[in-house]
Parts: structure tokens; C-alpha cells; sequence
């Protein structure tokens, strides 16, 4: 056989192409905290339509007063605990995502999650303060 | 002297004979504490089994030819000493989310298109004569693109991404990190041609921040905070109304 007819000689295709595993996120400590995070949202969906469902029951927003229902409670406490987690983790990588500059200088990582939880904070504080103003 | 050995299992797919991979062990001498995997792939392919099919290259941890899965985990075989799974055997896998062409031996074509895709060089308006001097650049200016600079393709990032497992089209962590690098860098004119693919569904916005693809990054490069930060870019770029302003 010819060097130049070795060269076109039909070449071996197959590959071997593997799938995720179902279980992937089960493999690794990092994997799993990922999708606990990412699982948060589903809860605080849920969260909402229920508070939704509990004003309507109510007849009003009014008349609506959240200690009615023990069950709205106990779910209101662990959505707010999934809240906490998303929301720590989300602010807590803003040092990682935030690029900006003061004085030529680049502002430290610290310094800006410090300040994204500071506005964390404030935020909460004004968006309380209104609800409980048009509660009244 | 005690002659201590190690277990060595190996992915073998033979794709003209194998329809799915299959683990071979191999006992091999450990008989030196700086033995890295690479080396006992080398002892088996010398001395025992000459048909194992991998890729290296420089063997310190610079062309990043020989990443693999070690015992699960992404790793660049040359930097992957035995002394740290000795006595457990070691196994050894191409690396996940890549078709394998045989044994340890994964199909890179996928990587190089995107990598292509996002333009990783400098690109000029208009390129300067090479008599008319240097583009300098200050500490500063090379401290903001540095450590993205370090990436060396070895695709590990992309084995540590499930959202490339789950999602093939996804550009993928090192591409966007060569981008953000070259985005970053003062003397490069090319952000407004980059954007389109970093910016499209199956680009930055496509990560669900994982973040293994920094965990297991082997030169300290941070995918993650790359396309994080493009993010933020692109969206600063369509909502501001100096956002396109070169």
C-alpha cells in the first residue's frame, strides 16, 4: 500500500459520548449547595402564590393579618430561612462579580460586600417600613 | 526497602471495538515519592501496557495537555502526585463532558471553535506600523486582565461544568475568561466584537454560577468572576445610555 493511499484510508469515527448522570449533584459537597441554592427560588414561589391565596381568603389586604393560618407561619418561617440563604450567598459573592474603581485605585472585595449588605439591610428596612404604612 | 505499588485503573475505549469505556487496573512500583499520575501513565505505557492512548506534552503543569478525571476530580495529571491517594488505587478518566476518542483521549473540537469564537488576540481599529513603537501599558493596566491571562486551555473548567454537561452549546468558562482578558486589556479595541457572542443565550447567561470551574482552574484563573463580571458588562452596556461608548 502507498504512503498516500494509507493516508486516505478510512479513519475510525466512533466516539464515545457520555451523558450526565441523574445523580451528578450528589457527587460533590460544592454541587450540592449549588442546587440547595438554586432550590431556594422554588419555596419562595410557592411562598408567594400561598400569601396571595391567604389575602383573597381574607377578603382584603386590609382586613389580611398574617397570624390566621399556623401553617402560612411555619412555611413563612422556613422560606424565610431559604431567603436568608440565597440572599447571604448571592450578596456575599458581589465582591467577586463587582469590578469598580475609586481614586484609581480598585475598591476591595470586602469593602463591597459589606456596603452590598448594608444596602441589603436599608432596603428591608424601607421596604418594611411601607408595608407596615399601608397595612395600617 | 519495601517496594511500595500502587493501583492503577484506566479508562480504556477502543472505538473500533468498544461501545462504551471500560476500567483496566494496572499494579504499578510507586517507588518515588514525586511520582505524579502522568509518570505512572508513562510506566504503563512503557513497560506494561503499550496501547494506552493520552495526551501530554511539557509535564509542568504549562501546556495543559493532560487533564483528566483523577479519582472524579479534574486535575492535570502532571500535577497530580501519587503520594496524595497512595494506598488507595488511583482512577484515572478522560475528562467528563467531552466525546472520548479513545482511552484517555477526549475530542477537543468543540472547545477550540469557542475559543475562536470570542477572538482571544488584540484587535486594533487600525493596526499601528511596527516602527511606530509599543502599545504601553502600566502595572495597573496589566493587573486588571493578569490573572485571566494565566488560563492554558486545558479544559478542566469545562469537566467541572454542569451546565456544559447538562448544555454542550454553552460557551464555557475558559472561552469567556480569554475574552474578559482580552476585554480587559488597554491596548485592545475589540470589546464591541466580542459581545455579541458573549452576550448571546448560550453565552454569559447561560451560567448558573456554579463556581467549580474556579475550584478546579490549575493556574488560580477565576472563570467564574470572569463571567460574572461580563454580566454586569453587558447588561451596564444595554441599560446605560453611554453603555456603547467606546
Amino acid at each position: 500500500m502507498s504512503v498516500e493511499a494509507e493516508s486516505t484510508a478510512p479513519v475510525a469515527t466512533r466516539v464515545y459520548k457520555p451523558a450526565m448522570a441523574t445523580g451528578w449533584w450528589t457527587h460533590k459537597r460544592h454541587y450540592f449547595w449549588y442546587m440547595v441554592r438554586e432550590f431556594t427560588a422554588l419555596p419562595m414561589a410557592a411562598w408567594l402564590l400561598w400569601f396571595l391565596i391567604e389575602i383573597q381568603r381574607s377578603g382584603s389586604v386590609k382586613t389580611f393579618r398574617p397570624g390566621t393560618s399556623t401553617a402560612f407561619v411555619i412555611f413563612s418561617f422556613i422560606c424565610l430561612l431559604f431567603a436568608l440563604y440565597h440572599s447571604v450567598t448571592f450578596l456575599g459573592l458581589a465582591g467577586v462579580i463587582i469590578h469598580i474603581k475609586a481614586l484609581d485605585r480598585p475598591v476591595p472585595p470586602r469593602a463591597i460586600v459589606v456596603t452590598m449588605f448594608g444596602l441589603w439591610l436599608v432596603a428591608s428596612i424601607v421596604i418594611g417600613a411601607v408595608l407596615i404604612g399601608f397595612g395600617r | 526497602m519495601t517496594d511500595k505499588r500502587i493501583t492503577i485503573r484506566a479508562a480504556r475505549f477502543d472505538p473500533e471495538k468498544d461501545k462504551v469505556p471500560h476500567m483496566q487496573s494496572y499494579d504499578i512500583p510507586f517507588s518515588d515519592e514525586s511520582m505524579v499520575v502522568l509518570d505512572a501513565l508513562n510506566y504503563i505505557k512503557a513497560h506494561v501496557d503499550g496501547s494506552l492512548s493520552y495526551r501530554w506534552s511539557c509535564r509542568m503543569g504549562i501546556c495543559g495537555s493532560c487533564g483528566m478525571m483523577v479519582n472524579g476530580t479534574p486535575k492535570l495529571t502532571c500535577a497530580a502526585f501519587l503520594r496524595d491517594y497512595w494506598p488507595r488505587p488511583v482512577t484515572v478518566a478522560p475528562l467528563t463532558n467531552f466525546p472520548v476518542v479513545r482511552d484517555l483521549v477526549v475530542d477537543m473540537e468543540d472547545f477550540m471553535h469557542k475559543l475562536k469564537s470570542v477572538k482571544p488576540w488584540i484587535i486594533r481599529k487600525q493596526e499601528m506600523p511596527l516602527g511606530a513603537g509599543e502599545h504601553r501599558q502600566t502595572m495597573d493596566e496589566i493587573d486588571d486582565f493578569r490573572q485571566f491571562s494565566q488560563c492554558i486551555n486545558c479544559m478542566l473548567c469545562y469537566a467541572a461544568c454542569p451546565v456544559y454537561g447538562l448544555d454542550n452549546e454553552f460557551l464555557g468558562p475558559a472561552a469567556i475568561a480569554l475574552a474578559r482578558r482580552y476585554n480587559l486589556d488597554s491596548r485592545d479595541q475589540g470589546t464591541k466584537i466580542r459581545l455579541p457572542v458573549l452576550a448571546q443565550s448560550d453565552g454569559v447567561w447561560e451560567c448558573s454560577f456554579v463556581g467549580e470551574c474556579s475550584v478546579v482552574c490549575p493556574k488560580g484563573v477565576d472563570p467564574a468572576k470572569a463571567i460574572q463580571q461580563t454580566k454586569l458588562d453587558t447588561t451596564l452596556r444595554f441599560v446605560l445610555p453611554y453603555g456603547n461608548r467606546e
